[in-house]
């Protein structure tokens, strides 16, 4: 079981980052087609929807290795017994919020493949398909968030704690602003 | 109930998620959330909906991961040694001699880095210990790297400004080169702090010169070309008007990888980690905008922003108190949240009340951009502050006190910026004509 979930936000995260290099790919072969004077149709809107698949594809894995921002000021200075259960109560309010975050994203787009809304730029694909990478990258952070609840409830430390510790030690390899 | 009474209860919800250690961007849709269920009759998984897909699926806002993955690749090149060759033999003049490099270092950097503590971690890795070694004051060197890292939101290319200019719905274009004065504006501060500190302690600096050639100094400033050409090609096409900001930051991307490869740090494991690292962190940003962008919807519905910005323009406050108030606010957000958090939480509230004092959008987003190179730098929370924390082995208090100098310059940049805008809207107006919004 540790073993596929830690596989699933891995492929979530490669997932993510094809997408991210897809962006560059799009954006150099556009430019690079104007110069021969083609035009490559639709890449405005590619390019969006690979953005946004890069975004939500990767949210399990850059939860759990402490990179979603937070303001750990407060907490962090609480007394060990209080600040676990400061966590929990934080912890379980994100799996609220995670859950319904995808149940809105699935919600809407099986309203938009029920009613086979169409794409609005050039490309006329059902808008349900890249609107999938939202649904599937919620699913994910959902799964993620429930995994460490699971873990803090049972009494050990999540994975998201021990990543922003070892932030906390190494700042300079950090890739944060 | 009033629409001051719901904001009030909006703002009280948001003080305890953020507090309580709930993840930003999750806090501020659970605000979100709350407005638009109990004020309004907008369906909020609806907005949900919209103000998540609607941020994140945009042509625009994709110059983002782009610049974020230029910078990742250049943090792991050599480009920081070359960077201190180079510059070295032509600061040495200078009351403060080598302690110029860490200025000009990180104004180079920043031109091809989009992020603060990018820039102050590249230069701080070389300038540091090589300063050390030739017995240059540690505590101003610190102090000086820490502010002048800065340096990287504010001279283009710039995360934070597309982030503003996605939020306040200005050009990013525009943003770009409204940054580029103030920065110019910021390293003169800087070096100057520098060359006063010198000559009045005059046993600080050290006296022993490398002895050069010109030839040898020309020789070791060709280290420069490869950054200088990337800064000059990212720059040219988009100023011209060849590419858009985003195709640019594609090219960025392509020459980092070419820069890396020529200096012979591109390996198959260096790419995967810049990759992932960029996906992770524009991951974090898009969040957090998604979550703002729902936040804005919820204000809109709610109206509260309009209130604020009718009450501000209704009472005769002077659009400088208005300034010096959001200044002072911005002062104190920045000691506790990061900087996208900062610009992201407030705009949806603040850029009526601006627009209403008859400020200009372009000119605000540096005001802001400069208040949160500030923000890097006061604890306790304070990136550049953490960075050098450790790269100096050294207490926070060491550092945020080696600062306080470079603190005071930005201050002063601020106020200068903000008694002559032209400084920063100058440029863009020159470059793009003036368009008003």
């Amino acid at each position: 079981m540790r073993r596929f979930l830690d596989r699933l936000y891995a492929a979530g995260g490669v997932l993510a980052a094809v997408c991210l290099a897809g962006i560059a790919v799009v954006m150099l072969a556009q430019a690079a087609m104007r110069e021969m004077g083609l035009l490559l149709r639709g890449a405005d809107d590619i390019v969006g929807w690979l953005c946004a698949a890069s975004a939500f594809l990767a949210l399990g894995t850059t939860f759990r290795h402490g990179e979603l921002v937070r303001v750990g000021i407060l907490i962090d200075r609480l007394p060990r017994v209080a600040r676990r259960r400061a966590e929990f109560v934080a912890l379980g309010l994100a799996v609220l919020v995670a859950g319904y975050i995808l149940w809105a994203a699935a919600n809407f787009v099986y309203e938009s493949w029920r009613f086979e809304e169409v794409a609005q730029g050039l490309i006329q694909i059902p808008i349900w398909i890249p609107q999938m990478s939202f649904v599937v990258g919620a699913l994910v952070f959902f799964i993620a968030l429930v995994d460490e609840f699971v873990v803090l409830a049972a009494g050990g430390t999540p994975a998201y704690r021990r990543a922003e510790e070892v932030h906390r030690a190494h700042p300079e390899q950090a890739e944060a602003l | 109930m009033g629409t001051l009474a719901i904001g009030a209860i909006l703002l009280a919800v948001l003080l305890v998620t953020l507090a309580g250690g709930l993840w930003i961007a999750m806090a501020m849709s659970v605000v979100a959330w709350v407005g638009l269920q109990f004020f309004t009759t907008s369906p909020p998984d609806v907005n949900l909906f919209q103000a998540y897909w609607g941020s994140s699926a945009s042509w625009t806002l994709a110059a983002l991961p782009m610049f974020v993955w230029m910078g990742e690749i250049l943090f792991r090149t050599r480009l920081s040694e070359e960077m201190f060759k180079g510059l070295s033999p032509w600061l040495a003049w200078l009351p403060g001699r080598l302690m110029h490099v860490n200025i000009f270092g990180c104004a180079i950097f920043a031109a091809v880095c989009g992020s603060s503590a990018a820039t102050v971690a590249t230069i701080g890795k070389v300038a540091l210990p090589e300063l050390a070694k030739r017995g240059y004051d540690e505590r101003t060197c610190v102090g000086s790297l820490c502010g002048a890292g800065t340096l990287g939101l504010l001279i283009p290319p710039s995360i934070i400004m597309i982030v503003y200019a996605v939020a306040a719905e200005v050009s990013i274009l525009k943003m770009f080169l409204a940054g580029v004065f103030p920065g110019v504006l910021l390293v003169v501060l800087f070096s100057g702090y520098i060359v006063v500190w010198a000559l009045l302690n005059p046993g600080k600096t050290p006296s022993a010169v490398e002895k050069m050639s010109l030839g040898e100094r020309v020789r070791r400033a060709k280290n420069l070309i490869p950054c200088l050409v990337l800064i000059f090609f990212i720059m040219g096409v988009m100023f011209t008007g060849v590419a858009t900001a985003t195709e640019a930051a594609a090219f960025g991307v392509l020459g980092a990888l070419a820069i890396a490869w020529w200096s012979g740090s591109l390996t198959r494991a260096s790419f995967v980690t810049s990759l992932m690292g960029a996906t992770r962190l524009s991951c974090m940003i898009l969040f957090i905008l998604a979550g703002a962008s729902m936040l804005s919807s919820c204000m809109a519905f709610t109206g509260i922003p309009r209130a604020l910005a009718e009450w501000v323009a209704a009472s005769q406050f002077s659009p400088y108190a208005l300034i010096l108030v959001l200044a002072i606010i911005y002062l104190l957000l920045g000691m506790a949240i990061d900087g996208i958090s900062m610009i992201v939480l407030t705009t949806s509230i603040v850029l009526p009340m601006i627009d209403a004092a008859g400020f200009d959008l372009i000119w605000f987003g540096i005001f802001i951009v400069i208040l949160v190179e500030i923000a890097q730098i006061t604890p306790p929370v304070g990136f550049n502050l953490f960075v050098l924390q450790t790269m100096a082995r050294r207490e926070a208090n060491y550092v945020a006190r080696a600062a306080i100098p470079f603190f005071f310059m930005m201050l002063l940049a601020i106020a200068i910026v903000s008694a002559f805008p032209g400084i920063a809207t100058w440029l863009p107006d020159a470059v793009l004509g003036v368009t008003k919004k």
